[in-house]
């Protein structure tokens, strides 16, 4: 394999990497308070909003029912609006946002409906605040299933921003489709899937070492 | 020898604070749940008149469904009153707003049945939590989170999470935090409902202990008779969402009124008759038979020797079928099932010297 090749993989990788940090972190920020609002606001709960759940709650289901490549392409004026155009890598983490943040909404909604209802009992009749609710009770004691659910979202990422070619994105996923496939490059479709499955190892065994961690749930030895 | 004196009925004298306003009270008290689409409105607790003096525990008894649960809710406002009024140390906090109820409910410490820790937080954590909500500096929450785990016995558990603990250090975590912003009032939601018989016990002493020390008033709810024996100077029997008995522990186990209250005191101071003799005994005395007699004991009578005094007064053996004499709220209480000759003269002498040494007898039938 020719050295302007393996640049070219390198540069891949790092563009995927690029694309999920970034999509996943902006999506991370928008998602956990969507997904904690999603997981208070039904009827009786601490921001008890029913309606604006039931909106949200359809907003969320139509995102993440739309085919992520249909939404990379249905987006492309919104897309423009914010990265200034719709070709290349910085333009190809707005659909990945896009996709992610409903993704890991409901991600955060189910970590957080885990939560014993006896410990929110118990911070009401401490004379918590809802927002002290969720600041020291709900997201501490959903952290471990929260960094599953991340993890399980930027592996997910890792598979859409291979899909971002179509709009002029780069990475990985983009160098297998031009090279592997259309210039018949075995080798270097082999290399771009070699280094997805290190990719996607890699943040899963980091994710879960870390859940492992953050839950005290199970006796230490 | 002397009876115990029970805080509950103390003389003014001794402890003026029971003549003040009680810590809590109810006045015609209901709660009930809107109706739903499809369903009834369901009334889970109406005309609730109870009072809970300053200083002492009161156990609220009743099955599941009774409404005991909504009852110790109202208290601190995790459910409210839609009915009657309720009164924290004279301050009537059925009209409350949210806000008001959150620096309410700072001032009552409440313990559940699943002791509902952090799993996420140290021990030490779980008891600051409270401070960290009341917005506590740093300094105070660490001194204030030593003494109280030193109180409860877990000094050395700080650092330790929940996971790491049996239950019964779990609920001694579960009263160092319920007691860590200095309430005045402890509310257990079943606090010993899921712990063994020995640890019941030992979490019993320390709540006894925190009432008495620290003059914290405890409403607790139970379905456990025991429970309210062992530290409760008034109970209240609950049934169908209705106080149906109300009064002092020793005084409600030793002549219930309700047929409710007399089931639940049965297991702890009644003695059964014991099965072979149950299947022989009559109403009507045949020549040569025994008479079975309960012969109940209270205060100082359950700690004498009544039955030889009884044998040395009427010159006749005195046969013991069975019998249990034990504690209730501090006090003696015994309960015992003899049998003498059935022969007239005799079982009058027997009833005659029982009456005579202060004692309560039932007659409960004749055996050959």
């Amino acid at each position: 394999m020719s050295p302007e090749l393996i640049r070219l993989i390198w540069q891949s990788t790092l563009d995927t990497l690029v694309m999920v940090a970034v999509a996943g972190g902006i999506a991370t920020l928008l998602g956990l308070p969507l997904g904690v609002f999603l997981a208070t606001s039904k009827r009786g709960e601490l921001f008890a909003a029913p309606a604006a759940n039931a909106v949200l709650g359809v907003l969320v289901n139509a995102t993440r029912s739309t085919p992520f490549i249909i939404l990379v392409v249905a987006i492309i004026p919104f897309t423009r609006l914010v990265a200034g155009t719709s070709i290349g890598t910085a333009a190809a983490i707005v659909p990945l946002t896009v996709a992610a943040t409903p993704f890991i909404a409901r991600l955060i909604e189910g970590a957080v409906r885990e939560v014993d209802q006896g410990l929110v009992e118990a911070a009401r009749a401490m004379g918590a605040t809802p927002v002290q609710i969720v600041r020291k009770v709900l997201v501490p004691e959903a952290l471990p299933a929260i960094v599953l659910g991340l993890t399980l979202a930027l592996v997910s990422l890792i598979g859409f921003s291979a899909m971002v070619g179509a709009v002029g994105g780069g990475g990985l996923g983009d160098l297998g489709i031009r090279y592997g496939y259309q210039r018949f490059m075995p080798d270097v479709m082999a290399v771009v899937v070699a280094v997805l499955i290190v990719l996607v190892q890699l943040v899963q065994s980091i994710g879960d070492r870390l859940a492992r961690r953050l839950n005290k749930r199970l006796r230490h030895a | 020898m002397n009876a115990p004196v029970r805080p509950g009925a103390l003389s003014a004298g001794a402890l003026p604070i029971a003549l003040a306003e009680p810590a809590i009270r109810f006045e015609k008290v209901g709660k009930t749940y809107a109706a739903r689409s499809g369903q009834q409105a369901v009334s889970a607790l109406a005309g609730i008149d109870l009072s809970v003096p300053t200083g002492s525990i009161l156990g609220v008894i009743g099955r599941s469904g009774a409404g005991k649960s909504t009852l110790i809710r109202l208290v601190n406002g995790l459910e409210r009153a839609t009915d009657g009024r309720i009164l924290i140390h004279g301050e009537d906090v059925t009209k409350l707003t949210e806000s008001g109820w959150r620096s309410q409910r700072r001032r009552i410490g409440m313990i559940f049945q699943h002791f509902n820790l952090l799993s996420s937080r140290t021990v030490f954590d779980n008891v600051a939590l409270p401070l960290e909500i009341a917005g506590t500096p740093r300094a105070e929450i660490a001194a204030k989170v030593e003494r109280l785990l030193a109180l409860v016995g877990l000094a050395d558990k700080s650092e330790r999470y929940p996971a790491e603990l049996s239950g019964g250090q779990k609920q001694r975590v579960g009263i160092a935090r319920a007691l860590a912003t200095d309430p005045k009032v402890l509310l257990c939601d079943e606090a010993t409902s899921a712990l063994d018989p020995e640890t019941t016990r030992s979490i019993l002493a320390l709540l006894r202990q925190v009432n008495r020390e620290l003059g914290i008033t405890i409403l607790l709810i139970t379905h456990e008779i025991p429970v309210i024996k062992e530290i409760c100077d008034r109970v209240a029997v609950i049934e169908g969402g209705r106080i149906v008995e109300e009064g002092e522990t020793f005084a409600v186990f030793t002549a219930p009124q309700h047929p409710t209250t007399a089931r639940f005191v049965e297991t702890v101071t009644g003695v059964e008759v014991p099965e072979h003799l149950a299947s022989r005994l009559r109403t009507e005395a045949r020549p040569g038979d025994s008479l079975v007699l309960r012969i109940t004991f209270i205060g100082e009578n359950a700690t004498a020797p009544v039955i030889s005094r009884l044998s040395a007064i009427v010159g006749i053996d005195v046969n013991i079928l069975a019998g249990r004499i034990d504690a209730i709220a501090g006090q003696p209480f015994g309960s015992l099932l003899v049998s003498v000759p059935s022969r007239a003269p005799e079982s009058e002498a027997v009833l005659g010297a029982l009456k005579s040494l202060g004692l309560k007898a039932e007659v409960i039938g004749h055996v050959s």
